[in-house]
């Protein structure tokens, strides 16, 4: 069965869920929303998650939604009022895992939604932060973007809104969080050195080389052993996918 | 006593020039867009744009009309539909002051402001940021006198006024929000001044049967303007969803400045706002 590169990261994303976390998304929920969705639906039914904005909790709505916002996600089981999402997400034993993004990820896995080139001039002004100031709170981050480009994966984020690593490790820290786990891209998924914190390839995706993702990263990614290739989506995986995206809202084509 | 305005009236006698003014609404929905218009209509420059945690066609419409002085906004933009032509052009541009913050930190500074609060902590995790460093007058340190660690602190924020969306108000002026009130409420409870603009207008007493949503009693309601339709083209809860089309017309439209002016003049400075019940009419019902 063929699949679209977003299954595949939907996919990716759901696989990496443990039964019992509890996953926190934002703005544009589409991926994340549906990588939840499967990890509920597959291997860890005790998932639970907030759609960010909304304030919903585990809503199952008909058709994927494109806005965090969406009426359709109105039908959830639970809602948190978005004030008290925000204590949550400040309190830190809440929870697991921070859905993110940003238009730079770099190697420790930083993230910046506010501003590329100088802050008071920028080349390119991104919508703000958020919530990504919380990622240290949470106990870690997925950071996953659509374009998987030298501009956007780069060794330095030109502005820090999302803290990476290894800001918060160590043990007289008062974060909770290990930082990011995982960054699924249409290329490859990537974790982190567990000791210099810095990005390695963990999978391509079929189909895409080693040195190509590499081609399409703005720094050097860790070396190591060939990477595998990230296993596609089984039939259950593909099938449960477009029962919970019925529109095919992930197999648009990016702009 | 609250008092029962139309839009023009309620812009004229309330909202001053150069205030600090905060607008409701989470990203495509809930904005009180019938205000943010009469805003352009009359021309009030705003000193100081507050937001929701995510705005969106509110912010970018006043900073499209050059209104704005500064914004403080967590995320300003129209998430699967791109970035905000205006702020974004602004911003780049030189033309705008940001004061940067994020979700948490603003809606605490709104608890705070609402509470008669001096100043919160933050949780940990923004000091890991750059935010602190270019927004010195929001993020401060302090010791925390129960540890001694270093805290970043932000103060207690009461805007002038803020205008906010709702679904319904009492003719007592008691107001009910419908499903999300995101931080609006906050907002709300925070200003000094407060306008709300709700879908319709219902006999006193008649919010009794739905007092979870009821949450703004009428002594902290300055003004209810009621126009129906008035969100458009971004959702009301419980009313109509976000009319994706109109917004699309608008994102085309500032990519320059000619079709700008002509959307301008057109979707806000000629737009009669009695004609919002029909606009909304033909979008389907929210569910």
């Amino acid at each position: 069965m063929s699949y679209g590169i977003q299954e595949l990261m939907a996919v990716a994303m759901a696989r990496s869920f443990v039964d019992g976390e509890v996953v926190v998304m934002g703005a544009v929920p589409g991926l994340p929303l549906a990588a939840c969705r499967l990890a509920k639906a597959t291997h860890a039914p005790n998932l639970s998650y907030i759609v960010g904005g909304s304030g919903t909790v585990n809503p199952e709505p008909e058709a994927l939604p494109r806005s965090s916002c969406d009426p359709a996600l109105s039908a959830a089981p639970c809602t948190l009022p978005l004030p008290e999402v925000v204590l949550l997400e400040g309190r830190g034993d809440a929870l697991d895992v921070f859905c993110a993004g940003g238009l730079q990820i770099d190697a420790f896995g930083n993230c910046n939604l506010i501003a590329v080139g100088s802050w008071e001039r920028p080349t390119l002004r991104g919508p703000g932060t958020v919530g990504l100031p919380f990622l240290p709170a949470t106990r870690r981050s997925v950071l996953y973007t659509a374009a998987h480009t030298p501009r956007t994966m780069v060794e330095r984020v030109d502005f820090v809104s999302g803290p990476g690593h290894p800001a918060h490790a160590g043990e007289d820290r008062p974060y909770r969080g290990t930082g990011p786990s995982l960054v699924v891209t249409p290329l490859a998924t990537l974790d982190f050195d567990p000791e210099s914190h810095r990005m390695r390839i963990a999978s391509v995706h079929p189909g895409v080389t080693e040195s190509a993702v590499r081609t399409a990263t703005g720094f050097d990614l860790l070396a190591g052993p060939p990477p595998a290739e990230t296993p596609p989506p089984t039939e259950e995986e593909l099938a449960e996918l477009r029962r919970i995206d019925p529109e095919g809202l992930l197999s648009e084509e990016e702009d | 006593m609250t008092r029962f305005l139309d839009p023009a009236e309620a812009v004229s006698d309330l909202v001053p020039t150069a205030a600090t003014v905060a607008v409701g609404g989470m990203h495509m929905s809930a904005a009180p867009m019938a205000l943010v218009r009469e805003l352009v209509r009359q021309e009030v420059r705003v000193g100081r744009l507050l937001t929701s945690p995510s705005a969106s066609l509110q912010a970018d419409l006043l900073i499209a009309a050059r209104l704005v002085d500064e914004i403080m906004s967590p995320y300003v933009g129209f998430e699967h539909l791109g970035l905000a032509p205006s702020f974004r052009a602004a911003v780049e541009g030189g033309d705008l002051r940001v004061a940067e913050c994020d979700e948490g930190s603003l809606t605490h500074a709104l608890y705070a402001g609402a509470g008669g609060i001096p100043f919160l902590a933050c949780p940990p995790g923004v000091e890991l940021t750059d935010l602190p460093s270019v927004n010195e007058d929001f993020y401060r340190t302090a010791v925390d006198p129960f540890t001694g660690d270093e805290r970043l602190v932000v103060p207690g924020i009461r805007p002038d006024v803020a205008l906010v969306a709702c679904a319904v108000a009492d003719e007592d002026g008691n107001v009910a929000f419908d499903r999300f009130p995101f931080t609006d409420r906050l907002m709300a409870l925070a200003a000094h001044t407060l306008i709300v603009q709700v879908e319709r207008i219902v006999p006193a007493g008649s919010l009794a049967d739905r007092p979870a949503g009821t949450t703004l009693p009428s002594f902290v309601v300055s003004a209810v303007v009621e126009v129906a339709g008035g969100c458009h083209p971004t959702g009301s809860p419980g009313s109509y969803p976000r009319d994706e089309q109109a917004i699309v017309a608008y994102l085309r439209a500032a990519r320059n400045p000619a079709a700008l002016a002509e959307w301008l003049d057109r979707a806000v400075r000629s737009f009669d706002e009695a004609r919002g019940a029909s606009v909304v009419a033909g979008l389907e019902e929210a569910t």
